[in-house]
């Protein structure tokens, strides 16, 4: 169940498994990065967590800094002897830095993978990471399949090699509102047009913008063309990608209509082409000039009295008092009724370089953050990803949300209806067809293309590649 | 060429055809100075000849450019996309519209205010630095500050209602007509410097006795400037010429961090579009045969520009 705490004897049990998978390994492989037990022992270790020693560097787009800090504090109450320096790497150039570098055991001995085509392609850098398998077979058993979200088997998997041990999804679909600032207008959330409409001629008579979206940074276009694809017919999106529905299918055509329709009825903010998501839109929403955004389930952090703060200090909130951000639904563009559902996949798995040389740090590493119950707990208390291991949920009660009353209920059905979503975000979309929403997406809203060329071009893309 | 003088080099007379007079120049000693130049040659060939004959192998490839992933060889495939490709030729179009502009706008001030600057005006090193200055501030730390003022809300807008002209106002990053201009804009305002910098050294070098006898002659400042300052300036127009262009080819950083290339390749410039191409498209190879074309239209670009500019100078 997710959202359950796990009892502690099958945690004990959990470090006890890898322990011995770790210690049996490092027999086989004599590898450098093991070395005498350590002197002392910190909570949590046991003999052999604490002889293995490492020097480890991880590279990812994400998390952010502190939420990689928790994590990294939390591996090294089981595993102090073993460093780990997080470094943080600009999404947009992931792949251009990362590829050199795997090449090299001076590059990243741990790092991210994400499956499709987007950065850290899954396929792109299976060559120049090792097997994880064998390791998450030792840790979780030989039906470790069936104790980890499914999003982290298959879309990991290239040619039978498990690439990347799943950390966390994150889902999109849904919005966020600032609702301080629906408070003080008396606002609801809108759940049609007609009261979208309605809601950003209240804000934007008081001063105060409505939707913000980054159009110029398409991924997030993509989000909220799928959240309408989906209030059309749900799971039309991941159909068409994988290949079982022609873009140019008539829905698609309503849907570029909706998509569209924001730009013309003053829902989208004047230039949201010209703007990027992050940062532009993020700092908007997090400063309080807009009241409301499209973003995943990763903002939920967000929700997190310190993240907050931090978050409004980066866009550029002096003496911020955090705000109360809550999860609405898209609301009802097509008039389907179909509101709610939402969609998404693994946001990251973690990679050993096959150059590191210091792969049992880094497999007990990765293995620790996305497999161990503590590790899990970590990854779930940051609000930031739904974890990987099936079982673990958010402890509401050691979080620190803004606004309990109001975001605690909110935020379990908001987790509740990700896990049950069955749509995929970005894991079937080639880097083809990417290219080709930001052509199709951008060229729309900017009015250049027709929803004809725009679908038209859409599905040369998928007939291409068959 | 056999009518050419003979020239001295290093006081030892020298032929027409550049030889030691006096001395043959047998292969044996030809090759016997070829030890002396070979680590140069090994240098050359390994930094750049290499590196671009590699970048035509690869153009051939379909590739993701992961060092570890397999190639598959497609022959001139690339080519062929590259020539049906319509965001090609728009980056191309733009890279000339944009060489055009931005060229002769920075000419012009470039040019004007290296002569103001030689007449004696007050403060006149103050007013050199401040147009020094965007030449040597990093693209990356301005793009922030150009995109904020260039914002719905930014301070241009703000401009622009403040002196009643709030009906321009707009996002001026959003719309491919006025994204390019503020890209050019930004361009010109970070290298009228050098442009004015090259003028002036070239203006320092002006014989005082040819502009007296033009003052003589009756010319006005303006008339001296047309017919005597800028036809003497044509070498350093002709090299500025050259250099816009393969900065105009090369161009990259402020498209790239201020509009990303759009809105919708309204910005897209072949730099913008080969790192696209590479880094999110995941196409190496064809990032690489956009490479090959901006590395032959520079090539001949300058060429041309050197050929115009020597035969102007014959006249």
């Amino acid at each position: 169940m997710w959202g359950a705490k796990r009892p502690n004897s099958r945690r004990s049990a959990s470090i006890g498994i890898v322990s011995v998978a770790l210690l049996v390994a490092s027999a086989c492989s004599g590898s450098s990065s093991t070395a005498a037990p350590a002197a002392t022992t910190a909570p949590g270790a046991t003999a052999a967590t604490t002889a293995l020693t490492g020097d480890l560097t991880w590279w990812g787009w994400t998390p952010t800094a502190d939420l990689a800090t928790q994590m990294i504090a939390g591996f090294n109450k089981v595993y102090p002897n073993v460093k780990v320096t997080f470094v943080s790497k600009p999404i947009d150039s992931y792949d251009s830095v990362l590829g050199p570098a795997i090449t090299s055991s001076k590059g990243p001995d741990v790092f991210n993978v994400a499956p499709g085509s987007l950065n850290g392609g899954v396929s792109q850098f299976a060559p120049g990471a090792i097997d994880m398998t064998p390791a998450i077979t030792a840790a979780l058993g030989s039906d470790w399949k069936t104790k980890v979200a499914p999003a982290g088997v298959d879309p990991m998997t290239v040619g039978g090699k498990l690439v990347g041990l799943q950390v966390g999804a994150v889902y999109s679909g849904w919005m966020w509102i600032n609702q301080d600032i629906f408070d003080k207008y008396s606002l609801k959330a809108p759940t049609t047009l007609a009261e979208w409409k309605t809601v950003c001629s209240t804000l934007k008579t008081n001063g105060v913008g409505c939707f913000v979206q980054g159009a110029g940074q398409w991924a997030f276009d993509m989000d909220t063309f799928e959240a309408i694809c989906e209030n059309i017919a749900p799971d039309l999106y991941t159909q068409a990608a994988q290949g079982k529905v022609k873009w140019t299918d008539p829905r698609f055509a309503q849907a570029m209509a909706n998509w569209k329709s924001l730009f013309d009825q003053g829902i989208m903010q004047d230039g949201a082409v010209g703007l990027q998501q992050y940062p532009d839109a993020n700092n908007l929403f997090l400063s309080g000039k807009y009241a409301m955004v499209m973003m995943g389930s990763w903002y939920t952090s967000n929700t997190v009295k310190e993240t907050m703060v931090n978050g409004m200090t980066a866009a550029g909130v002096t003496s911020p008092t955090p705000i109360t951000i809550m999860p609405i639904p898209f609301p009802d563009l097509a008039g389907s009724g179909k509101t709610g559902t939402m969609f998404g996949d693994a946001d990251y798995g973690l990679a050993v370089s096959a150059k590191s040389s210091q792969q049992e740090a880094a497999k007990a590493f990765a293995i620790w953050i996305a497999t161990s119950q503590a590790g899990q707990q970590v990854v779930a208390n940051t609000l930031n990803l739904i974890p990987a291991l099936k079982g673990v949920g958010a402890q509401w009660d050691q979080i620190n949300l803004v606004n309990p009353s109001k975001q605690l209920t909110a935020l379990q059905a908001y987790q509740t209806t990700a896990v049950s979503s069955i749509s995929q975000r970005l894991g079937d979309v080639s880097a083809d067809l990417n290219t080709a929403f930001r052509d199709a997406l951008i060229g729309m809203a900017s009015g250049q293309k027709t929803a004809d060329q725009a679908l038209q071009g859409l599905q040369a893309v998928q007939d291409a590649a068959k | 060429m056999s009518t050419a003088p003979a020239h001295e080099t290093l006081g030892r007379p020298v032929n027409a055809t550049g030889r030691p007079r006096g001395r043959s120049s047998p292969l044996g000693s030809r090759l016997s100075g070829l030890p002396w130049i070979l680590p140069a040659i090994v240098l050359v060939i390994g930094l750049i000849y290499f590196p671009i004959g590699y970048l035509g192998y690869a153009s051939t490839l379909n590739w993701n450019g992961f060092i570890l992933s397999t190639p598959t060889s497609i022959g001139d495939a690339n080519y062929a996309k590259m020539f049906g490709d319509p965001v090609f030729w728009n980056a191309l179009w733009h890279t000339v519209f944009f060489y055009v502009i931005t060229f002769s706008v920075q000419t012009f001030i470039g040019f004007t205010f290296a002569a103001v600057m030689h007449s004696r005006i007050r403060l006149g090193n103050l007013y050199k630095a401040i147009v020094f200055v965007p030449v040597v501030l990093a693209p990356a730390t301005m793009a922030p500050v150009f995109r904020q003022i260039f914002d719905q809300f930014g301070q241009f807008n703000w401009l622009l209602s403040s002196i009643g002209l709030g009906s321009l106002t707009r996002p001026w990053l959003a719309d491919p007509t006025t994204a390019m201009p503020v890209i050019m804009f930004i361009t010109v305002w970070e290298w009228t410097g050098l442009t004015f910098v090259l003028y002036y050294a070239a203006m320092s070098q002006l014989s005082p006795e040819i502009l007296e006898a033009a003052r003589v002659d009756g010319a006005g400042n303006f008339r001296t400037l047309r017919s005597i300052v800028w036809p003497m300036c044509r070498g350093t127009t002709a090299a500025l010429a050259v250099l816009g262009l393969i900065g105009a080819l090369k161009t990259f950083d402020i498209p790239y961090l201020v509009t990303h290339g759009g809105p919708n390749h309204g910005t897209e410039f072949l730099g913008t579009y080969i790192y696209y191409t590479m880094a999110q498209g995941k196409h190496f190879g064809y990032a690489a045969t956009l490479a090959i074309a901006l590395l032959v239209l520079a090539v001949a670009g300058g060429v041309l520009l050197r050929i115009s500019t020597s035969r102007s100078d014959k006249e």
